[in-house]
């Protein structure tokens, strides 16, 4: 019998915009359903319209049924009724999705004591159970926490237990990893498969990772503009796209098998092993005295390297904490031309490591060499930090923050080069028209503010100003994570293509492996403030050795029926581990 | 034992202001023009040794450090001096004052309270409505009245041309003073209103908007709890902040309706001993205006760890 079946929805805002165009689809108990979309496809209109949640003032047609039960047009008693028994949700970011105020237990019994009238030990038993059920550590210890002191993954598991309170019939998980980094996510993927198999639940799955939609999925839903572009077993989609659009999802899509897609360029990066090298274990107390000495004569230096970074260390001390290794002791090369990726997960340091290079931060030990010249100090003088400038740029994550939203695009660019040149403005202007034309844009956008430009538009905004100065090294920090798949494909794209016509040095910093193989054709793996790997981003993946290289590559959502890809199928249970 | 530490630290800190405090309000005395001598003996010619003998028996004749001294000394000890108008003690001449002023401030304290918790919650609860806006124009207003202003309005309309409360004096004791105080607090409470109303507004509204309520709401809560134990829970700890910040302001500002109003209160006394030079009274009551927002901000900030959980680990206020 069907649980969910949605029939033609449609969704109006109050001031006449219609998001959603006829969307219809159906779950049956036990069932995996994929929402697939990019952003503003109306992918989580939809799911939050089943439970009722709907945009003020909103007018609705068409209908939704939760187990044979209309949700348009209830009774707010039958709306409260549905949401605390037969259908719950777990949202994307779990930090921001439990009150920081509560604990967590008052968090997982709150709608059992409130709204169900239990006792509050009744509810607290109840509680303990379900965090079991999710693989919580220490549920008697969690019960008393506040959600500031669990991390991300342990925090959408409790989210996960939380939409389990009432046994809901249907769960909805809106990007419920998407927050996340790739090797906790396949803990709560493996939870969430496991709780669907014991209880039964139909589940909705939105996500804008079709390597992860293929891997939890029975069928997908493929959403675009708020209308079905496609809809079919998970494995035809992906497998033979029928649509226009799903074709081009699915070629946008970075994997981590297959030929790569990223234009082979320039010549090859020369990374850097550390001394003791990429065993990082086996490095204790080896620090003392300068690494670069011993390097220069374990091998000779290739004349060439445009960055060179020897022994990099960031200690942060706080007060009454504990001091935090960000960069530990970190070497590595570039050549001229050359791209290097740099990998890790949140809390690796490769953020800081970016800081530090464009003299955002300062180092604690170790030095920063661009283009033969020292760039380890904080610039300390105007002059220091236009020169400083001149020879580093970075490409923010967020092209929504990282422009000034009241100056037009031309504007923003002409000003970084009359900081950097004396040109007059026509000059200027004239180069500012070559730079759009090189990323894309046309002459119209010169005069555009920021916020009447797309994600993709403005971080390509971004990369012409950080070009404007002719940088000897372009550093890129997670450039495209903020980026919809396609939109991110052609920012990619775009720095191949620079590279190819400008021969500019890249480092390319990101947590997806998928990504930078796609631009780099060498790549570091940080973990934890250290380089554990490095070597061409082809070896790594076929042959990683680190363990935690290769817990990262295991941890990167696969389709269960491509025997290609390197690690095996997500399993309902048993790989819950990484917390 | 980090919490006692942070206490501890706090109590250090309010020590240090309370210090610094009675450094400056003592030695201000210094700054102003006037002699007190001279009020003393009432505009008499005086004798150069009467002039003497009244510096050497407030001790006046000392240095001012000296002074100082004896007068920290007598505070630590309660003592606060004699005052010059009343030749009485001056904790007397306080403490006699001090309930007249406890009640107009605890109960305008309570209508800004009540009254603008209220306001901002409704406002921020209609967001966007004709409601919202008309409560947000009619704090504005509100808070552009002086409290002078606003005293004469309400005397002129409640006392005497409705009749329905006194206008001057502080009644006898008990419920009488209560309904006497009822048109001073409505005064004095008018100005604060509007910032308490508009900072539960716009920290209602932030939370409103967070992810966490609309959690709270896909799991069944009734909206009425959603708001209570997620929204209102969230937004206490700004309100509390401003709250104590307006405590100077409500101390001052009862001066001014005290005296509107003919109460024989601690502010009105501040104004008359200014006006006659009266510095052991003057010194005394802003000792204790001082001390009072140092102790209710202090009180605030240990209460802190307790609203938002967060503070206690150092982290960000979000």
């Amino acid at each position: 019998m069907t649980l969910l079946s949605i029939d033609e929805l449609s969704l109006d805002l109050h001031d006449g915009t219609r998001l959603l165009h006829g969307v219809s689809l159906e779950i049956a108990a036990g069932e995996t359903v994929g929402l697939v979309g990019e952003s503003g496809s109306g992918k989580s209109l939809t799911a939050r319209s089943v439970l009722g949640l709907l945009p003020p003032r909103a007018a609705t047609a068409g209908s939704i049924r939760v187990d044979g039960r209309e949700v348009l047009g209830a009774s707010r008693r039958d709306l409260l009724a549905l949401r605390r028994t037969s259908a719950s949700m777990v949202f994307q970011d779990p930090r921001t999705s439990i009150n920081p105020a509560r604990t967590i237990g008052d968090h997982l019994t709150e709608s059992l004591r409130v709204c169900g009238g239990w006792s509050a030990r009744d509810a607290t038993r109840r509680a303990v159970e379900l965090m079991e059920s999710v693989r919580l550590p220490r549920p008697d210890e969690h019960l008393r926490q506040y959600p500031h002191e669990l991390s991300g993954g342990m925090l959408q598991r409790v989210m996960i237990a939380g939409a389990l309170t009432g046994s809901p019939r249907l769960l909805i998980c809106d990007e419920p990893t998407a927050a996340l980094d790739v090797t906790t996510q396949a803990g709560i993927v493996s939870v969430l498969l496991e709780q669907r198999e014991t209880r039964g639940m139909g589940v909705l799955f939105i996500t804008h990772d079709l390597n992860l939609a293929a891997a939890m999925c029975d069928r997908v839903v493929v959403l675009s503009g708020g209308r079905v572009e496609e809809r079919g077993l998970a494995r035809e989609v992906f497998g033979n796209p029928q649509a226009a659009y799903t074709k081009r999802l699915v070629a946008a899509t970075p994997t981590l098998a297959g030929a790569p897609g990223g234009d082979s360029v320039g010549p090859a990066v020369v990374v850097e092993r550390i001394q003791g090298g990429s065993d990082a274990t086996g490095r204790a107390g080896s620090v003392a005295g300068p690494p670069g000495d011993r390097r220069a004569e374990a091998a000779p230096v290739p004349p060439q390297a445009l960055l060179d970074i020897r022994g990099l260390s960031k200690t942060y001390r706080r007060s009454g904490r504990e001091a935090v290794t960000a960069v530990d002791d970190v070497s590595l090369r570039v050549e001229r031309g050359g791209a290097l990726g740099v990998v890790g997960e949140s809390g690796s340091g490769k953020s800081t490591l970016a800081r530090i290079l464009v003299g955002l931060e300062a180092a604690d030990a170790g030095e920063v060499v661009v283009d033969g010249r020292a760039r380890t100090s904080l610039p300390a003088s105007r002059a220091a930090r236009l020169a400083h400038a001149r020879s580093v740029q970075m490409v923010f994550q967020d092209p929504y923050l990282s422009l000034d939203p009241r100056l037009s695009v031309g504007r923003a660019i002409e000003d970084a080069l009359h900081l950097h040149s004396h040109a007059t403005s026509r000059d200027a202007r004239a180069r500012v028209l070559r730079l759009l034309d090189q990323v894309g844009l046309e002459e119209r956008h010169a005069d555009a503010r920021p916020r009447t430009l797309s994600g993709g538009q403005r971080q390509r905004v971004a990369i012409a100003r950080a070009l404007a100065i002719e940088p000897d090294l372009l550093v890129l920090d997670e450039a495209t994570s903020a980026l919809d798949v396609s939109v991110q494909a052609q920012v990619l794209d775009l720095v191949a293509s620079i590279r190819r016509h400008r021969g500019l040095t890249v480092l390319f910093i990101s947590h997806d492996l998928a990504v930078v193989r796609r631009v780099c054709e060498d790549t570091v793996v940080m973990h934890r403030g250290r380089i554990v790997e490095g070597g061409s981003t082809a070896a790594i993946l076929a042959a990683p050795q680190h363990p935690y290289t290769r817990r990262l590559i295991e941890s990167v959502p696969r389709p269960g029926w491509d025997p290609a890809a390197a690690g095996a199928p997500l399993e309902p249970a048993g790989r819950g581990q990484g917390v | 034992m980090s919490a006692l530490r942070r206490v501890l630290g706090k109590l250090g800190g309010l020590l240090l202001t309370l210090f610094l405090a009675s450094l400056l309000v003592f030695f201000s005395r210094f700054l102003v023009p006037g002699d007190p001598v001279s009020f003393l003996l009432r505009g008499r010619k005086p004798s150069p040794e009467a002039v003497a003998a009244v510096n050497a028996q407030y001790g006046l004749d000392l240095p001012p450090w000296q002074q100082y001294l004896s007068w920290i000394g007598g505070v630590l000890h309660g003592d606060f001096g004699r005052s010059l108008q009343y030749r009485q003690d001056v904790g007397a001449v306080i403490g006699e004052r001090m309930p007249v002023t406890l009640g107009l401030v605890v109960m305008a304290g309570l209508m800004i309270a009540i009254v603008g918790l209220a306001a901002g919650a409704i406002a921020a609860l209609n967001r966007g409505r004709v409601l919202d806006r008309s409560i947000l124009i009619g704090l504005t207003a509100l808070g552009a009245i002086p409290s002078f202003v606003g005293a004469i309005v309400l005397i002129a309309v409640f006392a005497v041309q409705l009749g329905w409360f006194p206008s001057f004096g502080s009644g006898d004791g008990g419920i009488d003073t209560l309904y006497h105080l009822v048109l001073p607090s409505t005064a004095l409470a008018l100005v604060f209103v509007v910032l308490v109303g508009k900072v539960t507004r716009s920290s209602m509204v932030d939370q409103l908007g967070r992810e966490h309520v609309e959690v709270a709401t896909s799991r069944g809560l009734r909206r009425g709890t959603v708001i209570r134990r997620h929204v209102f829970r969230n937004s206490i700890g700004p309100i509390l902040t401003v709250s104590g910040l307006l405590v100077a302001g409500l101390l001052v500002a009862s001066s001014i309706v005290e005296s509107a109003f003919g109460l024989a209160g601690v502010g009105s006394l501040l104004v008359q001993s200014v006006s006659r030079l009266d510095f052991p009274v003057v010194q005394a009551i802003v000792l204790l205006i001082v001390f009072a927002f140092v102790a209710v901000n202090a009180v605030i900030d240990i209460l802190e760890p307790v609203i938002d959980p967060r503070a206690a680990a150092g982290g960000g206020a979000r």
